[in-house]
Parts: C-alpha cells; structure tokens; sequence
C-alpha cells in the first residue's frame, strides 16, 4: 500500500502523508478537596498500546509549597507544560517577591494551555494545593484551558472508571441520608486516603493501563496537624519550610500484570 | 420467499446493511478480545500448552479469569487468541467434527486433523474469523505443536507463542528452550514465558493456565500460577438500607385466591 | 548649565567621563519645573495631591488632569513633562491588566512601580531585534499610590529608572520646601483625613495662587483589602472598598473648608 498508484489518467496522483505528533500513555490521576487539606494522586505507569514503556515515570508535581499539579495524556507534553509552569513560577517569584497563590497558578496555566489553542499540549491537569484562606483546593483542566474549581476530579485512562465512584462517595450522588441526617460537607484526611488507594486498587483490576505504582501528595494547611498520617506506611515529608503548609507524599505498589 | 430453516454456516445476509451503516459513520460493536499470551512448547515426553486469563474489550478487562486452553480431544487441546467467540466457537466446531471423524474412523484422530480441519475453515473465511491459536497434541504419530494463523497459514515448531504478548513470551523460549527437557523444566519454562506477557504485555494479565499432553496422559493445570491475587480494599462499601431513593411505592398481590363454583353435572368425562 | 555643555550631551546612551549621563540628569531638571505634587502615605490608605497651574483665567482648570487611575486599587500623580506620562500609564495599565488576565490577582503596586521604571530607560539608538525606543528619556517623575496584600504604599519613579517607596514625598518646583515640611508634619499614625489635609496644606505654602477647588486635585486609595474570598463586608463596615479614588470638586471642597 506505500507505493503510489497510477489514476485512472496514467499520472501518479500526490498523496499526503501524516505526521503524528501526539501519542496517549496511559495512566490515571486524581485530586480530593477537603476543608483544610487536599489530596493529589496518580499512578505511575506509562504506555504506548500494549507495551510499557516504564513501571516509573511520575505524573504528580510539586510547584510550590502549597501547590502541586497532576499531568495526564501525553507523557512528553505533560513533562514540558510542567516544566514551563515551574519557569513561569520562578519568574513570578522573582517579579513579584513572593510564591504564586494557587488561584493565580489556575489562572496562569488556563492562560498558558489556551495560548496553544490551535496545536494543544495534550494532557489534561489537575492542580490541588492550599488556597490563601487556608481551604483545600482542586482545579481541573481540559487541554485548551477550561477550567474550574471543583472538591474532587479524575481524569485519564480509568476516569470513567474512578470518577463516577468519587462522585458517589465524595459528592454523596444517589445516596439519601438517613432521615433526620445529612451527607457532610468534607470527609476527613484518612477517609479520603482510603477512598484514593481504593480507586487506584480498583482502577487497576479493570484498566489495562493503570497500575505498578500510586504517588499520593498530601497538603496540609498551616496549622493542621498530621497525625492522621500516622496510621500510612511510605510516608515522606517534603515540607521545606517552617509553620507553613505541610507537604507529604505517600508511595504505594500496584499490581504490575 | 425466503425459507424459515437457515442453511448451515455463516448467515451474511446482514453485510450490506452494516456496510452501509459504517459508512455513514456508525462504528460496528466491538468484539471482545482475548488480548492473550499463548505457548505451546514440545519436551521430551510430548507438549506443554499455555495461556495467561485475561480477556478485555479495548483498555477494559472483561474477566479477570477466562479460559483461553479449548478441548479438541482427549490428546489435542488449543489455545485461542484473538476475537473470544471466534475462538471459542471455532475450537467448539473443530472438536465436534474430531469426535464424529473419531467416530466414523474407529481410530484416535490426529493433531494434524484438527490443524488441517482448522485452516481450512479459517481459510474459507478470508481472516474474518478472528482466531489465532496454539495447537497442541499427541496422537500414534508422536507429538506435534502447531500454530494457526487467522488467514489459515500454519506453522509446526518445538516451541510457539502467539497473541500480543508473543513477543515476550517467544524472548523466554529463544533464551531458554532447549530439545527433550523433562516434564518440569518444560512447565517452567511455559510459566516463565507466561509470566512475560502476563507483564510486560498490557493485553494479558491474571493467572497463568498449563495443559501437560503425554501419550498416556493429559493433564490440565488451571490456574497453576496465580501472581496477581487481588488486593484487599481499605473501605467496606456497603449501603444503609434505605440509601436508594424511590418515587412511588405500589404494593401487588401475587396470590390471587379464587373461589371453583362445580355446577351439577356435565363435567364428567364421555365414556360411551 | 550651558556653560557645562559638551560632546557628552549629544547621545543619550553615553557617559561621560565623571561617569554622568547628561540626558537623563537633564531630564530630572525638567521636573522640578513641573507642578509641586504631593504624596502621604498613612496605616488607614494613601493621598495624593497635585498642583494645577491655571495660567489664563480662560481656561477650563477641569480638563487639566494630573492624577490618574491605573487600575481599581492603585493609580498615579504626575509632575514634569505631563505628556510623556500618558506613554508610561498607557504602559501601567496594560501592565496591571495582563497581570490581572493572566494571574486572576491585582498587580502590587511595587510591580507597577517596577513595570514603570523598565519601561524609562527604554531610550536611544534601538539595537537590532529589539522593539523601537524612545528617542530621550521621559522628563516626568510619578507618584504612584496603591494598596495591595501589604497595604497602603507610596512609590516615587523619576526618569533615571529608580523606584523609592516613601511614607511621604513631594515632587516637582516646590518639591524642597514641601519635602520638609513633611518631614515635620507626618506621624505613623496619621489618619487619611489629616492626610488630606496635609498635603493641601503643604501645596499651599508653595503655591503662588491661592488655593481652591479649582487649582488642586486630590485622590486617594483606602487601605481595606479585598480577600479574593471575602466578597461581603461586615455590617460594621459602612463604606465599601472604594479603592483608588479621585476627589470630585465638592468633596475637594469639604476637605478644603477643614483645612
């Protein structure tokens, strides 16, 4: 089929030949709002079709102190729309004297994806940290910039998968209280973890891409206290200031089949 | 007119209209697919078969542990990749005919029946039965291992892999398959070439199936190797009663009790 | 100062030998020609106040515009060649809009102040690639207040491309005289209204004309910061954030009858 064929009229016709710049790696991301923290994980798989191309390749990015950011879609873009935010942060902190609030990082990466509106990066983000007044926050993107402020959000390879679980489990969709009771506003830091890995377990069972490994990071206003952390192994802290947000990230194994 | 009794075979009445609608944009459903590792290796005393028991329908999995090894005869079994039901029911058809060929002959068949009966059929089909199979068995002839692409082109190797996780599981066979191994270096052998698409190929997952065929004796291994048990979850995720919401409650009857008035007479059966 | 004229006046972008750069030194003169213009910033907000030099009794004193808006927290005063101001808040402006549209936050008034000071030394012979400059320095000094997350500050930018940050300043021919009697006068803990009338006190010293309604204008930034997510006010707070603001003549009025 590569050679060219003659017309009908005898002369080779010109056919055109498409470049492909975008590929599709797998894997799977979410983010959780609570009141004072928030919760952001993925799993760490990447692949092309059937092939794994590493059990290792983060998805999850520390941008600040207080803010961390989810890539998913294409591996390379991702790994260049993260860097670019990180420059852009650097020159904020330098202009400005101060690190960029995460409203502001929202703001700044819808600017930036819908920048590229006619060749997008093709990956779709979600960026959860710690607002100004101290309340956990999560922001989903599309890959030209549409975005919202939302208490949780998956996205990637298994969010059909995750998000409908999420949406019954977070946002309470079709469950009706007890009589005389209501469904809380926010769950608490452990019954979230559990929520998380349990997506990621679940996610992995049924989705050929997602699995090897989870990366959860955990943001903790100021002035909350993280003992609840206690109870999880794998723990690391990557707090690097002192009475500020705290920062922590949970690494965990999924199944490598 | 058209007859009420199909004729036998393959009913494409329907290929044009679906043609149609594919060109107007409307995707055909899909099939499930057994994205699979598949083996079959010779030993010293006859053959190992193999599979991984995975099943999925695009990036989804739709069973964690189907069975991909398919009865021929009581010597000769087949691994199938591929489209499932093509698989299935290919094997299914071809093992009928053995046992009446079986039948009709008054011998044991032999494994290159089932291979010649197979790519004939895969071959009338032009590849649109979508079956890639692993065959394997011993008969009088001695043992044999065959592979049976879906266009109906064959192969007859010591050592075979087929499906989307061949590629890792031939790189197990290429490094370590060697002529007349004994009954367990050949199963290990199988496991290990198994476990390399189970993976390193997204298509295969789950437990590892053998199938052991001996001329005395065929032994099948389901779920010999079970490396990836499921994990237990953090939460339970049970109901209260009363979680599921209802517009209208209607409440039935379903003994209805009624009341045999026998009139005098006239219900009596004629015997005259 | 002509006596001291030499080759070194001609390019722009040259020093001379005692390491001066003539063009903008002479820029700098331009200003303290220019009317006096007064700045003071206190806890509660900061207050401008500007001279207008109403030379003929034929003219309209309204259309003569000094201060001016930048964005809804903070704006500017002006004292020098008011003409090229226009270019630098032009650039002010779409400098706070930008930071708006691309952050969702109000600019700090430090980064205006910034924003101002690169754009001023943007003079003389353009190098390739980049943007067509400006041919001389900007003979205009600015008094830019605003409130932002720190609160209520004063910034002074001049032609050389320095920014100051100032608890009171003044600018312009009367600019000596007034510095000093702010120095005397402002207190830590001034509020806005003894401000005001402060600075018009201060520019009537070095006014010639007597002080009116008419030849002052005055403007003013509180310092109530508006949280991203505080969206209503307390009952308490009867005034909503009115952010920069610039006196109309009978509120000018009032604060002129308290003086």
């Amino acid at each position: 089929m590569e050679h060219s064929f003659a017309s009908p009229s005898g002369h080779p016709q010109p056919h055109q030949r498409h470049f492909n710049p975008y590929s599709e790696n797998g894997g799977t991301i979410l983010a959780i709002a609570g009141a004072n923290f928030s919760v952001i994980a993925g799993d760490t798989r990447q692949s092309e079709g059937y092939s794994i191309q590493t059990r290792y390749a983060p998805k999850v990015f520390r941008l600040t102190d207080k803010a961390v950011l989810a890539t998913n879609g294409f591996a390379a873009d991702g790994n260049m729309f993260v860097k670019k935010v990180r420059q852009r942060l650097e020159w904020y902190r330098h202009a400005h004297s101060k690190d960029m609030p995460i409203r502001a990082i929202a703001r700044l990466i819808q600017t930036m994806l819908y920048a590229r509106r006619f060749f997008p990066y093709y990956v779709y983000n979600i960026l959860g940290g710690i607002e100004e007044d101290g309340s956990g926050a999560v922001y989903s993107f599309d890959p030209v910039g549409s975005y919202e402020r939302e208490a949780c959000r998956a996205a990637g390879a298994a969010q059909s998968l995750v998000q409908p679980f999420l949406d019954n489990q977070i946002y309470f969709k079709n469950q009706t209280p007890a009589h005389g009771t209501s469904h809380p506003a926010h769950l608490p830091l452990d019954h979230v973890l559990e929520l998380v890995i349990d997506s990621f377990t679940s996610a992995t069972e049924r989705h050929i891409e997602v699995g090897d490994g989870l990366e959860i990071y955990v943001v903790l206003a100021k002035g909350s206290t993280p003992q609840v952390l206690d109870r999880w192994q794998g723990v690391t802290e990557m707090t690097t200031t002192q009475d500020g947000e705290r920062m922590f990230v949970i690494r965990r194994n999924l199944k490598r089949d | 007119m058209t007859s009420v009794f199909s004729p036998p075979g393959f009913n494409f009445s329907n290929q044009s209209r679906n043609d149609f609608i594919a060109e107007k944009g409307i995707p055909m459903p899909k099939a499930t697919s057994t994205g699979t590792t598949i083996v079959g290796c010779l030993f010293a005393d006859g053959i190992v078969l193999g599979a991984d028991t995975r099943a999925t329908e695009g990036d989804i999995v739709a069973d964690k542990n189907c069975e991909k090894i398919h009865y021929i005869t009581e010597s000769i079994r087949c691994c199938g990749a591929g489209t499932a039901a093509d698989t299935e029911f290919t094997t299914a058809l071809i093992s009928s005919n053995m046992e009446l060929h079986a039948l009709s002959t008054g011998r044991k068949p032999r494994v290159v029946t089932a291979m010649t009966m197979l790519k004939q059929m895969l071959f009338r089909h032009h590849g649109n039965i979508g079956a890639a199979l692993v065959l394997g068995g011993v008969d009088a002839t001695g043992p044999h291992l065959f592979t049976v692409a879906p266009h109906g082109s064959t192969d007859k190797l010591p050592y075979v892999t087929m499906g989307s996780g061949s590629l890792a599981a031939m790189a197990v066979f290429e490094s370590s398959w060697k002529p007349n191994m004994s009954r367990d270096d050949a199963l290990q052998l199988v496991k290990d070439a198994i476990s390399a698409g189970i993976f390193n190929d997204l298509g295969s997952g789950s437990n590892v199936d053998a199938c052991i065929i001996t001329a005395s004796h065929t032994e099948m291994l389901r779920n010999v190797e079970m490396p990836n048990q499921r994990v237990e979850k953090e939460r339970q995720y049970r109901f209260a009663r009363g979680t599921t919401a209802w517009k209208s409650e209607e409440i039935r009857k379903l003994v209805v009790s009624e009341e045999v008035i026998l009139l005098a007479g006239g219900d009596e059966m004629d015997t005259t | 100062m002509f006596l001291t004229r030499s080759e070194y006046d001609r390019g722009v972008n040259t020093f001379s030998p005692e390491g001066r750069l003539f063009q903008v030194e002479y820029a700098m003169e331009a200003i303290k020609l220019g009317s006096t213009t007064v700045g003071i910033r206190t806890p509660h907000g900061v207050v401008l106040a500007v001279e207008k030099r109403v030379h003929s009794p034929l003219l309209e004193s309204a259309s003569i515009e000094k201060i001016m808006e930048i964005d809804t927290h903070l704006g500017c005063a002006m004292s020098g060649l008011t003409a090229d101001a226009r270019t630098i808040i032009d650039h002010a402006r779409v400098t706070a809009q930008n930071h708006s549209f691309t952050y969702d936050e109000k600019i700090k008034v430090e980064s205006v102040a910034q924003a101002v000071c690169d754009l001023a030394l943007r003079f003389g012979e353009s190098v390739h690639d980049e943007e067509a400059m400006m041919s001389r320095p900007f003979g205009v000094a600015l008094l830019i207040a605003g409130n932002d997350e720190l609160g209520p500050q004063l910034y002074h930018t001049d032609p050389s491309g320095t920014s100051m940050r100032y608890d009171a300043k003044a600018i312009g021919s009367g600019s000596e005289a007034a510095q000093s009697e702010l120095q005397d006068k402002w207190h830590k803990q001034m509020t806005l209204q003894e401000a005001q009338i402060l600075t018009l006190r201060v520019l009537k010293q070095v006014m010639e004309e007597k002080l009116d309604q008419h030849n002052v204008q005055v403007a003013q930034v509180h310092s109530v910061y508006s949280h991203p997510f505080v969206h209503c006010l307390t009952a308490s707070q009867v005034t909503a954030e009115k952010g920069f603001e610039i006196l109309d003549e009978t509120s000018l009025k009032g604060v002129i009858e308290l003086m």
